[in-house]
């Protein structure tokens, strides 16, 4: 019955002439995905007064053009300068970017454009499967779940700090006690808030992100000078990577599935999002690769698992919407207040009164995805050229831009002079060698592993480790965190073996 | 002589007066901002954004909802509170979620008794619920089960929290509060899941999930029935449990002159009866209790006295 729908929806957004809705929302989406310190968030919020004398279905069209383009856009950025466009795209700059040094953007930027398009339309055609099971899926994850989760991605930090673990504990712990600024989520108590009230409600993760990445990567270029690409000097001749990044991903399909099967689930998951799952894709696609060691200098892999990883992870935070009515994600919550101003009252029968507007979305993401890559890799041979530009020049306009989009979010002023301090300890970390992303993972972590963790011990009466032992669905997530912490030791063994053999 | 200090201060009343009187008779003359202390998107949000185009309606002047979340919308409040009481900045304020940090001590940049009330918009009642197939079926069965019974909830400060806590401590009901959850609904998907015995949230919230056949609600917080089949508090002898509920109220910063306070009551009263907000209210299930500055600045005072009863429990 659900087909019906969805084949009716595609056929209204063709017909009608609403596709233009989608275009609108999907070069909008590239646009605040591009720009540091503006992602999709941002995007649906300044949206949500101007959907307000639109149709239900056309706000759903621009809606969705928005989601489903932002982390795409982000992905250029990332390629291109080493700062993630918008937080999921963090994990993308670490291959991203050396494949631009080399001269090699167009095969990047190819690769994530396929890897997105298809990422997000395996995470829609998973939402579609599990809708008729979307109650039962979301009455059977509770806050013990969320718990384990959010070790396994601390667990991840551990493992994904080859060579330098000590550091990239000291970046994790440093995050974590940044989660526990503000107010406790047990006895409301306001913790290292150092006396200002702009600091009750915790550490922001925009402006933290956008200091930690953009801002840093920033003063790295501009005391460097030249400019990006200045290395490879005959690259401009080889922007024609593009075709050899499509094909990438479909030579690495185990990655691309593997991406958006992660990015899926932790996208179901309220709280975590697109950056703990495309940081948990790429680790996940590191440890199980055959040599490691290539990670970091320009491997396509690294690309292609946190984008794919990123863009499923929309039809993921759409599992709790169709079954309850709640936000799965930032961006949903916007969707669902979207849908309240147009007199909709989203709840359990979301998908029996609210039909049109469901599947008017998923049909606009999906249109979304595709479109997104598409234009992108139109523009794609002009982007790359940012990469000659005298950093002089990029280094200015990127900070003015990204510092702007950081007070457009909430118009606190606060949250400039964040970004800057997270800049300048963000340029530190670079210039130490300490991994920034760590840091940025564990603050995301940190405030859900300390709630969820305080569930538990509340619902289950102090007995944690006997409640979960008593769901098979937390024994499963124990073991993944036991197999996640042994898998490097175990290949050492077996490397060794294989070594003497 | 004059005394040319009383003299000077004489001018500029009399300035002011003119200017004040000149005000008063064609304003407004500039756009009003509507304030929403938290992001846009949330229930104070979509309250404000139905009735702003109908305030503007009738007042003749632009109404711009500003977003101006942070600190459990204590920076929104305070914004406000601070604001020239020209009558050209207004806000949508929690209660008593902003009552009881004022009463705790904990609050920061404003003072709700010498706020100028405009009018309040909606009033939500609450109501206690359990698992639709849950062995209890009265309060009295949830708190005599031996230990405190478990209620889901977003924070301690939330205003369900107080609720909870408050009226459960009146009739020395032992109870734990689960908090950290994620919105009102993840309170109740929470309640399904069987972490917790039984929530306390809005009428209205509850009944979509008992219609569903997720929960049972077993009691309404009031005197007269809202739902044909469900006793109230008052019916079942838990007296005071009426005095409670979430107030979505409107008001500027102190001093707005009578005559702007009651030109602003007017276009907000007039737009929460307007046909086109009374459909919204209907089909989003967001419902209203629109009453006018006066009773709205009595209801105020009396809910201060309520509370300031009960800070011991809170603290």
């Amino acid at each position: 019955m659900g087909f019906d729908v969805l084949i009716d929806a595609v056929m209204t957004v063709f017909s009608s002439g609403s596709a233009i809705y989608v275009l609108l929302g999907v070069l909008l989406g590239l646009c605040f995905g591009v720009i540091p310190g503006l992602g999709g968030t941002t995007a649906l919020a300044l949206l949500i007064p101007v959907t307000f004398s639109m149709d239900s279905l056309d706000a759903m069209y621009l809606a969705g053009g928005v989601m489903g383009a932002t982390s795409f856009g982000g992905s250029i950025t990332a390629i291109l300068l080493n700062t993630p466009g918008t937080a999921p795209n963090a994990a993308t700059t670490f291959d991203g970017y050396p494949l631009a040094q080399q001269g090699k953007a167009g095969m990047a930027i190819g690769a994530s454009a396929t890897a997105s398009a298809l990422g997000g339309l395996i995470g829609l055609f998973t939402l579609l499967l599990v809708i008729p099971v979307a109650r039962e899926l979301v009455l059977a994850f509770g806050p013990a779940e969320f718990f384990l989760l959010t070790l396994l991605g601390l667990v991840a930090i551990a493992v994904s700090a080859r060579g330098k673990l000590l550091r990239g504990l000291i970046a994790g712990g440093f995050g974590l006690m940044l989660a526990f600024v503000g107010s406790d989520t047990v006895s409301g108590e306001i913790r290292f808030s150092l006396d200002t009230d702009y600091l009750w409600d915790g550490i922001p993760l925009v402006p933290t992100l956008t200091g930690m990445f953009a801002l840093s990567q920033m003063i790295e270029l501009g005391l460097k000078g030249g400019s990006v690409a200045g290395v490879a000097k005959e690259a401009k001749q080889r922007i024609s990577g593009i075709g050899e990044g499509i094909k990438s991903v479909f030579v690495h399909w185990t990655v691309l599935l593997r991406g958006s099967a992660i990015g899926t689930v932790i996208g179901a998951i309220p709280g975590l999002g697109g950056t703990v799952a495309s940081f948990i894709a790429y680790t996940s696609t590191v440890q199980s690769s055959k040599n490691p060691e290539s990670f970091g200098k320009g491997n396509i892999v690294g690309v292609i698992a946190p984008e794919s990883a990123n863009n499923a992870k929309d039809g993921g935070s759409l599992v709790p919407t169709v079954a309850f009515g709640i936000p799965g994600s930032a961006e949903t919550a916007l969707f669902l207040g979207i849908l309240v101003l147009h007199g909709i009252d989203p709840g359990p029968s979301i998908l029996l009164n609210n039909e049109r507007e469901v599947y008017g979305l998923i049909v606009a993401l999906t249109l979304s995805a595709v479109g997104a890559s598409v234009i992108g890799l139109i523009f794609a041979r002009w982007l790359v050229l940012i990469t000659y530009v005298n950093v002089h020049v990029l280094v200015p306009v990127v900070v003015a831009v990204s510092l702007t989009g950081v007070y457009v979010l909430d118009g606190k002023p606060g949250d400039v002079v964040l970004a800057m301090i997270m800049g300048v300890l963000g340029y530190l970390m670079i210039r130490f060698d300490y991994p920034r992303l760590t840091l940025v993972i564990a603050l995301v972590l940190g405030e859900t592993a300390e709630r969820s963790f305080h569930q538990t011990r509340m619902i289950s009466d102090n007995e944690m480790l006997a409640f979960m032992a008593g769901r098979p669905q937390s024994v499963i997530l124990i073991l993944l965190i036991v197999l996640t912490l042994l898998l490097p030791s175990l290949r050492r063994v077996k490397w060794r073996r294989g070594g003497e053999a | 002589m004059p005394n040319p200090l009383t003299h000077g201060l004489a001018v500029a009343a009399a300035a002011l007066l003119a200017t004040t009187g000149a005000a008063l008779a064609d304003w407004p003359e500039k756009p009003i901002t509507f304030v929403v202390p938290y992001s846009p998107g949330g229930g104070f949000d979509s309250y404000v954004r139905a009735v702003a185009p109908e305030m503007e309606k009738i007042l003749g002047a632009e109404v711009v909802v500003e977003n101006i979340p942070g600190a459990g919308g204590q920076k929104g409040a305070a914004t406000v509170y601070r604001a020239d009481p020209d009558g050209y900045t207004i806000g949508i304020w929690n209660v008593p979620g902003l009552t009881v940090p004022q009463l705790l001590g904990k609050s920061s940049g404003y003072d709700l008794t010498d706020v100028t009330w405009i009018g309040n918009l909606a009033t939500s009642k609450y109501a206690l619920a359990v698992q639709a197939d849950s062995e209890f079926d009265s309060l009295e069965a949830l708190c005599s089960q031996g230990e405190p019974f478990k209620h889901s909830d977003t924070g301690p400060a939330s205003t369900s929290s107080v609720t909870a806590r408050i009226s459960m401590s009146l009739i020395d009901c032992p109870i734990m509060n689960v908090t950290g959850y994620k919105g009102s609904t993840d309170t109740i998907v929470g309640l399904m899941r069987g972490e917790v015995d039984a929530t306390i949230k809005p009428i209205a919230s509850l009944l979509k999930y008992q219609k569903s056949g997720d929960v049972k609600i077993l009691m309404t917080f009031e005197n007269e029935r809202t739902l044909a089949d469900v006793p109230t508090s008052t019916e079942l002898g838990y007296t005071d449990f009426a005095n409670f509920d979430l107030r979505r109220i409107v008001g500027g910063p102190p001093g707005i002159p009578a005559d702007i306070q009651a030109k602003l009551s007017e276009a907000l009263i007039g737009a929460a009866n307007s046909a086109a907000v009374q459909e919204w209210s209907a089909s989003s299930n967001r419902p209203l209790d629109p009453v006018g500055a006066d009773e709205a600045s009595a209801i105020m005072s009396n809910l201060m006295e309520f509370y300031t009863q009960y800070k011991d429990v809170l603290e």
